[in-house]
């Protein structure tokens, strides 16, 4: 179904294979469109093609089993911060799911939309997915096509429909640690989200990703390495991430210069281990 | 093909560009003004309307992506001349001030208490997070929504 007007053009596919083809033809999928609808603040233009999803079940799962989670691309900040509660392992995405942006803004954004806005640098899912170590499944010409979360940021805007991601449930613990300039409701200026295996109170196996402070949310791997076998001390733990902090380039915007992301980033990490620890 | 919608109880359609931000319908064309346009992000919550029931910022709503919705706005909200129950606390607690963030805060607050009826002051303060008061009138507003707790006054 298309509706041609008199400026854009909406397609709103009823299958998947429609939305891959609309797609290649240049349609451009939205979801909450609540960066798309900023495009004139960033003196970008908008596409003129659109793509409505709303009528594809396959972009609304929203299953948090024992084993698996499954969240489709159109599910709502809101609706997965509210399906997440009381999960410990997918507490980092709960709480980035939850504290994002305002309310009204978590009702209408969507996973698939901040997976796909790649010049949104302060996106909170997305350093949550990354520690939680999720899979993409997009919808391309040629089939599925699963890519873990890193090899899918790598690539992103190379076309292919995001339909959902799949987190394998484990015994894990995560937290999210995020700083808007504000108390709430604007975007933070750097984000640490951490999934980590602990036993005795030593850290077997962790996950540390950090957004808002590139242009793209990335996994600091050499801190994991550093603290991986270590105690999970959240004092340590930032000394630790002080003294590494010069692995991340950090961007200048208008909220906040790239010193001032660096200089916070060991204060989250110490923060997002105290709520593992407790 | 026009997009048909629901504004205020009556049926709709429109034949415009399906980017345009829902605010921008509401004011230019149908002239409800009750939302205004401040920041156009999203973050000052002064353009809230209902869109099935949720308070959402209209100005990040493409009217395209409405078709078959119900829109509310504060014109709509009640009965003309009469008033809903957080639009009389603001009136008996002396709580508007410029009077530019009311109409949305009067959206979010009425379907916030529709989902949580006995809400404490944490909870209130944390609903009205995208909603902005240059006036700063927060403690006023959050005095008149606890007044108006199915339970009572605290």
């Amino acid at each position: 179904m298309t509706a041609q007007t008199g400026y854009g053009l909406i397609t709103t596919p009823q299958t998947v294979a429609e939305a891959v083809a609309a797609m290649a033809g240049g349609a451009v999928p939205i979801a909450g469109a609540t960066w798309l609808l900023r495009a004139p603040l960033r003196h970008e233009p908008m596409p003129d093609r659109l793509m409505s999803l709303r009528c594809l079940t396959e972009v609304q799962a929203l299953d948090i089993g024992p084993e698996r989670a499954v969240i489709g691309a159109m599910v709502t900040h809101d609706a997965l911060a509210g399906a997440l509660a009381g999960q410990p392992d997918l507490a980092g995405l709960a709480t980035a799911a939850g504290a994002s942006a305002n309310p009204g803004i978590r009702r209408i954004a969507t996973l698939g939309g901040n997976l796909g806005a790649a010049g949104f640098a302060a996106s909170d899912l997305v350093p949550a997915l990354l520690a939680a170590d999720v899979t993409a499944v997009l919808a391309t010409g040629s089939g599925l096509q699963s890519l873990p979360m890193a090899a899918f940021l790598a690539g992103r805007g190379g076309g292919g429909l995001i339909l959902r991601v799949e987190i394998a449930r484990s015994a894990r613990r995560a937290a999210h640690a995020r700083l808007p300039m504000r108390k709430a409701g604007d975007y933070p200026c750097a984000i640490v989200s951490v999934s980590a295996d602990v036993s005795g109170g030593t850290i077997r196996d962790i996950r540390i990703a950090v957004g808002a402070v590139e242009s793209t949310a990335r996994r600091w791997s050499s801190l994991e390495d550093r603290l991986t076998g270590t105690a999970l001390d959240p004092a340590r733990a930032e000394a630790a991430a002080r003294e590494m902090s010069d692995d991340f380039t950090a961007r200048d915007a208008v909220d906040a210069p790239g010193w001032y992301r660096l200089s916070v980033l060991p204060v989250l990490l110490r923060r997002a281990f105290t709520q593992i620890k407790v | 093909m026009p997009i048909e919608l629901t504004l205020n109880g009556e049926s709709i359609a429109l034949d415009i560009d399906p980017r345009t931000p829902l605010l921008d319908v509401l004011r230019d064309r149908h002239g409800l003004t009750g939302a205004k346009a401040v920041c156009r992000e999203g973050f000052c919550g002064a353009c809230t309307v209902h869109i099935d029931g949720q308070a959402v910022p209209s100005c990040l709503r493409p009217i395209g992506l409405l078709q078959g919705c119900n829109v509310v706005t504060v014109e709509g909200l009640t009965a003309p001349g009469t008033l809903n129950r957080v639009q009389q606390a603001f009136i008996d607690h002396d709580v508007v001030q410029c009077g530019m963030c009311f109409p949305g805060m009067v959206m979010t607050l009425t379907t916030f208490l529709d989902g949580t009826p006995n809400p404490n002051r944490d909870e209130v303060k944390s609903a009205l997070v995208g909603n902005i008061c240059r006036c700063t009138g927060y403690e006023r507003i959050i005095d008149a929504v606890l007044s108006i707790r199915s339970e009572g006054v605290a």
